[in-house]
C-alpha cells in the first residue's frame, strides 16, 4: 500500500504539472492580450509596454515559463491582474463555495439517484420504470441555464421562499444544489438501474433467495454492494468535475465559485489567475481521484491496490 | 467452561462495514445539514438596508484602475474627492470649500474645516499631494488620460494649497472628482484593499475576490449622515439572475440594464425603471488608416454612406428605444456638447451619390468585439441589409472580448473599414471625449495611439486650443465651432447614444441617476 500511495502521488504531481505547463503555453497562444485588457481604453502603447514590463510578459516565453515554474515551487502563482492580489488567495478564497456547492450537490444526488435506480430494478421493464426513466431524462436534457431560471422564477418570484442568489444563507444553496443534481440524477439513476439489474440476476442472488435471504436484503446487502464499485467511480468523476466549477450554474446563482472566477479570469486574460485555478482544481480532482480508488479495497474485498489483477 | 461474552468488542481496526456506514452517516448528515436549512431566510434586505446588485465586479473600493460607472457610486460612498460632478454635470465642493483659478496654471483649493476620515483623523493637504502621486504612477489608469497632465500640489496653510500645471487645465476642477483622497501612509501606486476614507459610509465586511461588500453610515462623518443605515454591495453577473432578484425583492437596485430587461420589468408592481440620457457614443466609426485613393479616405463617400442606414428603424426596433440616434460627435447628455446634425435615411441619395464618386461597388468590413453594445449582433446584421440595399457588400467579423480590441484599434490586427466601438464619458465633459477620439496627431500615429487612425491637423489644433482656453463661455464656443467642424469630417456610418437605464424597488426613493450611470448613495432613503 504505501509503495501503491507514493507512486500515485507522484503520478499524480508530475499530472498536475503537466497540466499547469499545457495551460502555461496555450493561454499564451490564444488570441487576446492581458496588458490590453487590463488598461484603461485610452492606454497608449507606452503604457501597454510598461504593463507588459510589470506583468513581465515583455519576456520571451521560455524565461517567462523559468520564472512560472521557479515562483511554482515557492508557492507563488503571481498577482492577479484582475483582482491586484495574489492570484492563490482569490481562488482559495472561492474554493469553498465550490466545494461546498460539489459535495452539496454529490450528496443528494446520491441519496436520489442510489434509491430511483434500485426501485428502477426492481420495477424492471414496467411503466412505472419507463415513467421515472422518462422523467430523469428529461432533468438532464434541459439546460441547466433554463433549470436554474425556472427554478429561481418558481422559488424565488412565485413562492419566495428562497433566495435568488448569491450564498448569504444556507437557504441559498438549494436551488443551485437542485439545478446541479438533477442533471446528475438520470446519468447515476440509470448507471445503478443497470448494474442493479445484473446483479439482481446473478447465481448468487438466485442462491442466496433460494437459501432463503429476504429480498430486501438482497438488494441493499447483495446486490448494491457488489454494484457499489462503478456507482463510486461515477460519482468520483462527477464530484471531480463539480470541483472545476459548474459555470452556468454559478453564473445564474451568482454563486462565487471558480466557475465564474475562470470564466473572467479567461476574458481578461489573466494568466496568474488561470493558472492557480487550473493548479487548485486539477489537484483536487486528482486527490479526489486518488481517494476513489482507495475505497475500492473497502467497497470490493477482491480488490488489491498496487498488484496486477 | 464457556467464554463470557465481550459487552463491547475488542478494540482494533474497523471493519470494512463499519468504514461503510460510518461514510454513509457523514454523507447523509453533510446532504441534509444544507437541505435543513430551507426554512432559513430567503435573502431578502432588512428594512434599513440598500442591497445593491452589480453587473461586474468590485474587486475593489478603490478606483485607480476599477473604474466603472456602477462602481464609483459605491467607492465614492467610502472615498471622496475634492469635488464631484453633480445632477447637472456640473463640479461640486465636496472636501474642498473653495476650487479656483487663480490663474491659467493655477488653482487655489481649501480643504473644508474639520473633514476627517471613518477613523478620526483629519483630510490632509499631504493626503491630496500623495494621492495625485499614487493616481501618477499607476500603469494602465483609466484616469490618466483623462488628465492631460497631473497637477503639482504646493501647500500655502495648514488646509490651503495650489495645484499647478505646466499648461492651463479649465476643466481640472471637474477631472479632480475622479480623484480619491485616502490617507497619505496608507496610499499606495496600486489598487488599495483597505477601505478607510472620509466618506457617509464605512467597510464592516469586504470579500473583493466575491465582489461583496458591507458598508455602515459612517459616525465619525463630517457631513450630514445618509439615510440609509447600511448598504450591501453583491455582484450578481447574469442579468437575468438580476431581474429575478430584483423581482424577489432581494435586490434593491440593478444598474446597467439592458433593453430587454428594462422591458420585462417595466410595469412591474413594486418595481421602477429609471432612464436618463447616456454619456457613452456607440459608433460605427470609420477606418481612418485609408491610403490615398481608398474610397474611405474621401469624406463624400463616407458621408454618402450614412444615407444607408435607417437609424429610426434600428433604435425602434433593434434597440427598442432604448437609446438615442447621435446628433452630434459626443453624447449631448456631456456637458459642453452641441447638436452638430443627424443621419438621415435615403437609400436612392447613397446610391446616387456613391455612383456619383465612383464608390458603387464598394465592399466593407465590419468588425467589432463581442457585447460593445446591448444588440451588438442584431445591429450589425440589421446594418449589413441596409448597405446591400444600396449595393455595398458588406462583411462581418466579430471578435471576442479579452484584449484584442485595442490591436485592432491600432490597425495591427489586419485591415478592416469599419468598426463597431463604444467610447464613455467618464467626466461628463464633451472635451474629454474629444480629446480621447479626435485629438490624434502624426507624432501618437507614429505609435498608433490615435483613435482609428484620426488625425487631422486643423481639428487637433482647434482642439487644443478649446482646451486651454480658460474663459468657460469662450471655451464653449471654441467647442462647439470644433464639433461641428468633426461632424463634417464624417467620421462614423452611423452613431447612437444608449440611455443609461436601472431599476429599483418602489421603496427606494431619492435615487437620481446621473447620465454617467452613477448616483448619490447619500441621497437614497428606503420607505416601507
Amino acid at each position: 500500500m504505501p509503495t501503491y500511495l507514493a507512486r500515485r502521488i507522484g503520478q499524480s504531481l508530475l499530472t498536475v504539472f503537466l497540466t499547469l505547463t499545457t495551460v502555461f503555453l496555450l493561454v499564451r497562444l490564444a488570441p487576446g492580450d492581458p496588458a490590453s485588457a487590463y488598461a484603461a481604453p485610452s492606454a497608449t502603447s507606452a503604457d501597454l509596454a510598461r504593463i507588459r514590463e510589470q506583468f513581465g510578459l515583455d519576456e520571451p516565453l521560455f524565461v517567462q515559463y523559468g520564472y512560472f515554474v521557479r515562483d511554482l515551487f515557492t508557492g507563488d502563482l503571481g498577482t492577479s491582474y484582475s483582482f491586484h492580489s495574489p492570484a492563490l488567495d482569490v481562488v482559495l478564497d472561492r474554493m469553498p463555495y465550490t466545494i461546498t456547492l460539489a459535495v452539496s450537490a454529490i450528496a443528494v444526488t446520491t441519496l436520489v439517484a442510489v434509491p430511483l435506480g434500485v426501485w428502477m430494478a426492481r420495477r424492471a421493464d414496467t411503466r412505472r420504470e419507463l415513467g421515472a426513466n422518462v422523467l430523469t431524462i428529461a432533468g438532464q436534457s434541459m439546460p441547466d441555464f433554463w433549470t436554474g431560471v425556472m427554478l429561481l422564477t418558481v422559488f424565488a418570484v412565485l413562492v419566495p421562499v428562497l433566495p435568488a442568489s448569491g450564498f448569504t444563507s444556507w437557504s441559498g444553496l438549494v436551488l443551485p444544489t437542485v439545478t446541479v443534481a438533477v442533471l446528475q440524477l438520470a446519468l447515476i439513476s440509470r448507471l445503478v438501474r443497470r448494474e442493479m439489474s445484473t446483479a439482481l440476476a446473478s447465481s448468487y442472488v438466485t442462491v442466496a433467495r433460494s437459501r432463503g435471504v429476504s429480498e430486501s436484503a438482497l438488494t441493499w446487502r447483495y446486490a448494491l454492494a457488489n454494484s457499489s464499485v462503478p456507482l463510486v467511480t461515477a460519482l468520483g468523476t462527477r464530484f471531480a468535475a463539480l470541483l472545476n466549477g459548474v459555470v452556468v450554474v454559478e453564473v445564474v446563482f451568482g454563486w462565487p465559485g471558480v466557475g465564474s472566477l475562470v470564466v473572467r479570469a479567461l476574458e481578461t486574460r489573466d494568466y496568474p489567475l488561470i493558472q492557480a485555478t487550473v493548479l487548485v482544481t486539477a489537484t483536487l480532482a486528482i486527490l479526489v481521484q486518488l481517494l476513489v480508488d482507495l475505497a475500492y479495497p473497502l467497497l470490493d474485498p477482491r480488490v488489491r491496490l498496487g498488484k496486477a489483477a | 467452561m464457556t467464554p463470557t461474552p465481550h459487552l463491547f468488542p475488542p478494540p482494533g481496526p474497523p471493519s470494512r462495514r463499519t468504514v461503510l456506514r460510518w461514510g454513509a452517516l457523514g454523507g447523509t448528515g453533510v446532504a441534509l445539514g444544507p437541505l435543513s436549512a430551507c426554512a432559513g431566510p430567503t435573502g431578502a434586505p432588512g428594512p434599513g438596508t440598500l442591497t445593491l446588485g452589480l453587473n461586474r465586479s468590485l474587486v475593489s473600493l478603490d478606483n485607480k484602475l476599477n473604474q466603472f460607472d456602477a462602481a464609483v457610486t459605491v467607492q465614492r460612498a467610502v472615498r471622496q474627492a475634492l469635488t464631484w460632478i453633480g445632477p447637472d454635470l456640473q463640479p461640486q465642493l465636496v472636501l474642498a470649500d473653495r476650487f479656483e483659478m487663480t490663474a491659467p496654471t493655477a488653482w487655489s483649493v481649501r480643504l473644508r474645516e474639520g473633514v476627517r476620515y471613518s477613523d478620526g483623523s483629519p483630510v490632509t493637504v499631504e493626503d491630496v499631494d500623495t494621492a495625485l502621486r499614487m493616481y501618477g504612477e499607476v500603469n494602465g489608469s483609466f484616469l490618466l488620460g483623462l488628465f492631460p497632465e497631473m497637477p503639482t500640489v504646493e501647500a500655502t496653510g495648514e488646509r490651503t494649497f495650489l495645484l499647478r500645471t505646466e499648461r492651463p487645465v479649465p476643466v481640472l476642477d471637474r477631472l479632480m472628482a475622479n480623484i480619491h483622497i485616502t490617507p497619505a501612509k496608507a496610499n499606495r501606486p496600486e489598487e488599495l484593499q483597505s477601505g478607510l476614507g472620509s466618506g457617509p459610509y464605512r467597510v464592516v465586511s469586504a470579500n473583493g475576490g466575491a465582489g461583496e461588500y458591507t458598508l455602515a453610515r459612517n459616525t465619525e462623518y463630517w457631513g450630514k449622515q445618509p439615510p440609509v443605515d447600511k448598504v450591501r454591495v453583491r455582484f450578481v453577473p447574469e442579468e437575468s439572475s438580476r431581474v429575478i432578484a430584483l423581482r424577489s425583492g432581494e435586490l434593491d437596485v440593478v444598474d446597467t440594464l439592458t433593453p430587454d430587461s428594462a422591458e420585462q420589468l417595466a410595469g412591474l408592481p413594486g418595481v421602477a425603471v429609471q432612464e436618463t440620457p447616456g454619456v457613452r457614443i456607440c459608433q460605427l466609426f470609420y477606418n481612418f488608416r485609408k491610403p490615398k485613393g481608398h474610397p474611405l479616405a474621401d469624406a463624400r463617400v463616407r458621408h454618402a454612406l450614412t444615407y444607408a442606414i435607417d437609424g429610426e428603424s434600428l433604435i425602434r426596433d433593434v434597440l427598442i428605444d432604448s437609446a438615442e440616434a447621435a446628433e452630434g460627435v459626443v453624447p449631448l447628455a456631456l456637458q459642453g456638447a452641441v447638436r452638430t446634425g443627424t443621419y438621415a435615411y435615403d437609400p436612392r441619395r447613397a446610391k446616387a451619390l456613391l455612383k456619383s464618386l465612383d464608390a458603387e461597388d464598394l465592399r466593407i468590413t465590419i468588425m467589432w468585439e463581442s457585447g460593445e453594445f446591448a444588440g451588438d449582433t442584431s445591429v450589425m446584421e440589421a446594418v449589413i441589409d441596409m448597405l446591400k440595399d444600396v449595393g455595398v457588400r458588406a462583411s462581418l467579423r466579430q471578435f471576442e472580448p479579452g484584449g484584442d480590441i485595442l490591436k485592432w484599434r491600432q490597425g495591427r490586427g489586419g485591415d478592416w473599414d469599419v468598426i463597431g466601438n463604444g467610447f464613455p464619458g467618464t467626466t461628463g465633459q464633451a472635451l474629454t471625449s474629444l480629446q480621447g477620439m479626435y485629438g490624434g496627431t502624426a507624432e501618437k500615429e507614429r505609435t498608433r495611439d490615435t483613435y482609428m487612425g484620426y488625425v487631422i491637423p486643423r481639428i487637433e489644433r482647434q482642439l487644443s486650443d478649446a482646451a486651454t482656453e480658460t474663459d468657460a463661455a469662450e471655451r464653449d464656443k471654441k467647442l462647439a465651432a470644433l464639433q461641428h467642424a468633426v461632424w463634417d469630417t464624417w467620421p462614423s456610418l452611423w452613431a447612437f447614444a444608449p440611455k443609461t437605464l436601472l431599476a429599483r424597488r418602489d421603496r427606494v426613493q431619492g435615487l437620481a441617476l446621473q447620465p454617467v450611470n452613477s448616483y448619490d448613495l447619500t441621497a437614497v432613503r428606503l420607505e416601507g
